[in-house]
């Protein structure tokens, strides 16, 4: 019974601390919403000084980076995990997934000085352009570090497929093509999608790694889908000016709503991959 | 069992006891400009005063007063003058005492420099930072777009590049390509292109980050220690540490030792120009 009690309590703590960050964050940036409105949302314009707080410079930047991430990560980690999973014998498998355990825990700062001292160069001198920092250095190291989890994740999905599935296809005279595209990949990909939204939850919130290779600067790029030009990403913003900004101000008000923005986008990703779970 | 756990226990007390007395701490955060002197004169008062800890970290001039004002540090650095509403709110409890004189320098790539651009006026430095010069060409250069890098706006290297070149401490600068933090940060991108252009004081730059002389033709003045000290040349400020009032006197000390002769010769060392 106080088991049960403290099992019950422990849980509802818990799920409570959700509704207690988002409470917080919109408290905080409250101030901003009533003298501005919502209008500063859409704002194109980022300049504390003046009073300007538009959010749509660094949520594009966001979105661009943590696409190009997927549309790297995903197909060469769900590659990775077919190869793993159906192809490679025992002993080369826990080889390839050890390392991919290792990648996912370098600490994310090693990744940004990789990307500032290798990465950038060589975007620089191998598109000729004026600098490497850019959205596509940014979803480059992204893709880089949610590879581990789409791969590890995507692999036990192909796995959890059942063996007498793979032999019916077999003797069904379905070739190796056919059954991959017909039966494992189909039946796999609830997980993969779990793994993918989970994937897009980390990329979305890494600051010190972007911060150190998207350049930082709250512009548009020209035309909005040219990701070879620097900009600002939510959280590279907030890691840039978060020890600048006095407790209380409008532009402390500003950045913490870049975390509600942040927050509600990372909350919305959760409600998908549950339903997604629950659907299985 | 029980006295053996209580013996233990006694060991840790009367280890921590008197390490805790010692470990009185100075902290120092602020702008990176002001850090290397700073950094280098806890390294020798360390020596004087083992007894005393000395933190030192950046973060930026901005940083250094909302920090001081916040009260979660000892000794604040700041690369700027402070505003008017930072004076409203800070001068009844701070002091602000100038360490040094220093001058932002206008550093660009050493490809950029040996082509030929070592000198430009402010209204051209200007142009660039409003985006109105795009290419090295139109300076004399070689003939690549220019990558302009501007500063986080709470930097005071910043706050003086802009009021002076611009007109205002917060201009826009909408000919930036991207923004960087600290002289450290920013020296490293300035040395590994071959077309930038940036704001840097004057003790970080080196063979690859070249100063320009800034002014018209003949005039154009460079920021040597002379041009310096004599006031010559245009982008100059003191470099400031914000002490409170009620400060203890192992701060005061270490404020008196900043600004003791020993104190200038640090100063000297790393790069600026001592106070008077």
């Amino acid at each position: 019974m106080a088991l049960k009690w403290w099992l019950s309590a422990s849980a509802l703590l818990s799920s409570m601390t959700i509704l207690l960050v988002l409470g917080f964050l919109l408290q905080s940036s409250w101030p901003l919403i009533q003298q501005q409105g919502a209008t500063f949302i859409v704002g194109t314009e980022w300049y504390p000084f003046e009073s300007l707080y538009g959010m749509l410079p660094a949520f594009i930047g966001t979105v661009w980076s943590v696409t190009l991430a997927l549309l790297i990560a995903l197909p060469c980690g769900v590659a990775a995990a077919i190869l793993c999973a159906e192809l490679l014998p025992p002993r080369l498998r826990s080889t390839v997934r050890f390392a991919m355990e290792l990648m996912a825990g370098v600490p994310s700062v090693v990744y940004g000085l990789l990307g500032m001292w290798l990465l950038l160069p060589l975007l620089e001198s191998q598109l000729n352009l004026l600098t490497g920092r850019t959205l596509l250095a940014a979803g480059l190291l992204l893709a880089l570090m949610i590879l581990p989890t789409i791969m590890v994740l995507s692999e036990d999905a192909i796995r959890a497929v059942r063996q007498s599935q793979r032999e019916t296809a077999k003797n069904l005279g379905i070739g190796w093509d056919a059954t991959l595209w017909r039966v494992l990949l189909p039946q796999a990909w609830p997980g993969i999608r779990v793994a993918t939204l989970l994937a897009t939850g980390r990329a979305m919130g890494e600051t010190v790694a972007v911060m150190l290779v998207v350049g930082s600067i709250d512009r548009i790029p020209e035309p909005f889908y040219n990701f070879l030009q620097p900009a600002q990403t939510l959280t590279s913003r907030i890691g840039r000016e978060m020890a600048e900004a006095s407790v209380g101000s409008l532009h402390w008000a500003a950045l913490l709503f870049c975390g509600l923005m942040l927050a509600t986008m990372a909350v919305a990703i959760s409600l998908l991959t549950h339903r997604k779970v629950a659907a299985v | 069992m029980f006295r053996c756990w209580l013996s233990v226990l006694l060991l840790g007390v009367s280890l921590a006891g008197p390490l805790h007395a010692v470990a009185a701490t100075i902290k120092v955060a602020g702008s990176t400009t002001v850090l290397p002197i700073v950094a280098e004169a806890a390294k020798l008062y360390r020596v004087i005063h083992p007894d005393l800890s000395l933190t030192v970290s950046g973060g930026g001039s901005g940083v250094g007063v909302a920090n001081i004002e916040r009260g979660i540090i000892d000794i604040g650095m700041a690369s700027r003058p402070l505003s008017d509403s930072e004076v409203r709110r800070l001068n009844t409890t701070t002091d602000v005492i100038p360490v040094a004189r220093d001058a932002v320098a206008v550093a660009v790539s050493k490809v950029v420099y040996e082509s030929g651009v070592q000198g430009l006026s402010l209204p051209q430095i200007a142009a660039i930072y409003r985006g109105e010069i795009r290419n090295w060409r139109e300076l004399g250069g070689p003939d690549a777009p220019i990558l302009v890098i501007d500063k986080e706006a709470s930097r005071g290297t910043r706050h003086v590049f802009a009021s002076v070149v611009l007109g205002n401490a917060r201009a826009r600068a909408p000919g930036a390509t991207i923004i960087t933090g600290s002289n450290n940060e920013e020296q490293a991108v300035i040395s590994r292109s071959d077309q930038a252009i940036g704001m840097l004081s004057n003790a970080w730059l080196n063979d690859r980050v070249r100063a320009v002389a800034v002014g018209d033709g003949e005039h154009a003045i460079l920021p040597t220690a002379e041009n310096i000290a004599s006031g010559r040349y245009a982008i100059k400020r003191d470099l400031n540490i914000l002490v409170p009032k009620n400060s203890s006197d192992d701060v005061r000390g270490f404020v008196d030792f900043l600004r003791s002769e020993q104190g200038r010769m640090i100063v000297q060392a790393v790069g600026f120009h001592p106070v008077r």
